[in-house]
């Protein structure tokens, strides 16, 4: 673990003293990738069993943003994580696209509650002295949705809930998010954090010249406690995962005599017409 | 279901991390951007322009040059490209291994400084795409005997002659010739908009249909004199690119391979036959189970050579017989895969077919299997026999 280190301290206060400099941060979770068998042991997810760990979806739309924001008004990308080691594989694919530093909060997660990553998060920002920060609405493993209100709230950031675009609007921000009755377009000042829906543009590819610059970039590691954030119980436990239902197997038909029967069946049991 | 690449021994374990993020890159390239395009471009007959400008964004081109605008990767990580990309097709595959290792690295070994700085830093970007002629209509495995001359007229070449089976030759905008010039090999750089050269497209192809194969001719051609490379002369200057070339072959027979495995492998555990899976007869076991076995094999022995190659500590025998094994079993396992699905193999829903016709021409283009074989018995023997006076 890398304690505190005064270089940090003195980004913190040159990004609080210089007015225009701008600091972003994207908030990134690792996840079980989407294609990933998910398998339940003893009322839990089996986290060895799974194959292949990847940044949770929503975040990537974050990530893209950011990179965006970023290149429209210049400034500092930071990418922060708080997870076990094996989520820094994530922090350096983010640099490869484009993210300036990255922090590591390494931190057995499996157990902890939403209240207590949010203090962990917050710190981070804290620590990094962003003031624009942008996170998936909810990640693809929990499902939750509480982190981004949740860490909007510690640092008393305005919050704009599942948006799909972010620019930047004169002094401020704009976002657009969907309503049920078509966009909302929303502005705020910082400090402020986005949550994404589904965005727009999809995570740019990285370029070879990106993985080289990633090699180059050093993953700044630390733990909750070198931030400063002390735990206490977690408030909320989580009873048991249980996998979803088996789907039934599939029907065949075959042969016009049967139409009767699959029209009747997609009508009253699939309700699809 | 997603592609998961078969990788029996976790071979790409020993890949650096910076080497699987080059690999995870180009992955996600052939799967959003080339398969959904592949078969559509093989009807057609072309090569899509934008899978141009993405190779050039990622800055794959040219991966093991360095300098020159050039990425400067190891040779692992032109191998990983290499097999991604053909996983997706070989003709792509052929586009980027001509662009590299046939076009921009002789101008990167044999070149002029200016030579260099002029060429290679847009040919790396992808902006301007590069052809090499070598092969002639007459004229294949024994490139010693070509016909195709330079001429030194004084303030100029001047070129005559023609080659064949060149890729990228139409959409070439430089184009690297091997002539004679009294009576010795030497390489010329060709430029699209030269007088007296013209590079018509060889249509009717079975086989790399995706792919841009043309011919090159040279009727007069003026060829300014500082478009000679100055560095080589002989037939060391194109097997040298040769050797660079058949190398990203040997990694990208291996994606071809994995394709039509995992193609098999997806088709014989669905497929109901006498009311079960294919995939449980014994027979098709067999057939799977022989596919993994020479994939690992030919895994660890690209592996390998990547390695001896990024050392320094290689020959160009070593690299016949992995481009020989590696393409000889990756036909065969593309056969073999288009006899698990049956009647379906010949349809373009899968890609069996496809790469079985591709990899025939790979198996001849780049030094055939038999002549890689002949490398071999010479090697062995201190024979050659390629040639015997049989007056």
């Amino acid at each position: 673990m890398k304690r505190l280190s005064w270089v940090n301290l003195d980004r913190r206060i040159y990004s609080r003293n210089v007015r225009d400099y701008m600091t972003i941060a994207v908030l990134l979770k690792q996840v079980p990738d989407t294609t990933a068998k998910i398998a339940v042991s003893g009322g839990r997810v089996d986290q060895s069993s799974v194959a292949k760990w990847s940044t949770s979806p929503y975040d990537e739309y974050a990530l893209e943003y950011a990179l965006q924001l970023k290149e429209a008004g210049g400034g500092d990308l930071v990418a922060i994580t708080c997870g076990p080691d094996r989520s820094s594989k994530m922090l350096t694919d983010a640099a490869a696209v484009g993210v300036d530093s990255m922090l590591h909060v390494v931190a057995d997660t499996s157990e902890m509650d939403s209240t207590q990553i949010q203090s962990i998060l917050a710190a981070a920002i804290k620590h990094c002295g962003a003031e624009i920060i942008l996170c998936g609405k909810q990640a693809a493993d929990t499902n939750s949705g509480s982190t981004g209100p949740g860490v909007a709230s510690l640092l008393g950031a305005s919050c704009v809930g599942m948006v799909s675009e972010v620019g930047i609007e004169g002094d401020g921000f704009i976002a657009q998010r969907g309503i049920s009755s078509g966009d909302e377009r929303v502005v705020v000042s910082k400090p402020c954090l986005f949550t994404f829906d589904k965005g727009l543009t999809e995570l740019r590819r990285p370029n070879v010249k990106g993985i080289m610059m990633a090699k180059k970039k050093v993953i700044e590691s630390v733990s909750a406690g070198d931030l400063g954030v002390d735990l206490g119980e977690s408030g909320v436990k989580i009873n048991s995962h249980a996998p979803p239902p088996e789907k039934p197997p599939g029907q065949k038909f075959e042969g016009a005599e049967s139409v009767p029967t699959v029209v009747a069946k997609l009508r009253e049991e699939a309700n699809v017409i | 279901m997603p592609f998961e690449a078969l990788d029996f021994y976790d071979v790409d374990s020993l890949l650096t991390d910076e080497e699987r993020m080059v690999r995870d890159m180009v992955r996600d390239f052939v799967d959003n951007e080339v398969l959904p395009k592949i078969e559509h471009a093989c009807r057609d007959g072309v090569f899509p322009d934008e899978w141009r400008v993405t190779l050039g964004e990622m800055g794959v081109l040219g991966a093991p040059l360095k300098g020159y605008g050039c990425p400067g990767l190891s040779y692992a990580a032109y191998g990983v490209i290499c097999r991604e990309l053909e996983r997706g097709d070989s003709g792509l595959r052929s586009f980027a291994s001509v662009q590299g290792s046939l076009a921009m690295y002789p101008i990167w070994d044999f070149g002029s400084e200016e030579q260099k700085n002029h060429y290679l830093p847009k040919m790396a970007s992808g902006e301007w795409i590069g052809c090499f002629g070598l092969t002639e209509p007459d004229y294949g495995s024994n490139p010693g005997d070509m016909i195709t001359r330079a001429e030194d007229m004084g303030d100029h070449y001047l070129l005559n002659g023609a080659k064949m089976w060149i890729t990228n030759g139409s959409i070439a905008k430089v184009a690297v010739v091997w002539a004679k010039l009294d009576g010795v090999i030497r390489g010329f750089i060709v430029e699209d908009e030269d007088e007296g050269f013209s590079a018509p497209e060889m249509k009717g192809k079975h086989s790399l249909k995706a792919s841009v194969t043309s011919e090159l001719v040279f009727q007069d051609c003026k060829i300014p004199k500082d478009r000679i490379l100055p560095g080589v002369k002989g037939l060391r200057g194109p097997f040298s690119c040769l050797n660079n070339a058949r190398y990203g072959i040997s990694w990208g027979a291996i994606g071809a391979a994995q394709a039509c495995f995992d193609s098999a492998k997806e088709y014989s555990l669905s497929r109901i036959q006498f009311d079960h899976p294919i995939a449980s007869y014994q027979l098709v076991q067999n057939k799977l189970s022989w596919m993994l076995r020479e994939i690992t094999k030919a895994q660890l022995l690209a592996y390998h050579l990547s390695q001896k190659k990024d050392a320094g500590d290689w020959i160009p025998e070593h690299i016949s017989l992995a481009k020989m094994n590696n393409v000889d079993i990756a036909l065969e396992i593309a056969r073999v895969a288009r006899d698990i699905h049956g009647a379906n193999g010949i349809l373009d829903e899968y890609p069996v077919m496809r790469h079985m016709a591709n990899l025939e021409s790979v198996k001849t283009y780049e030094g055939t299997h038999d002549i890689h074989n002949l490398i071999l018995g010479r090697y062995i023997t201190g024979i050659q026999s390629f040639t015997r006076d049989l007056s």
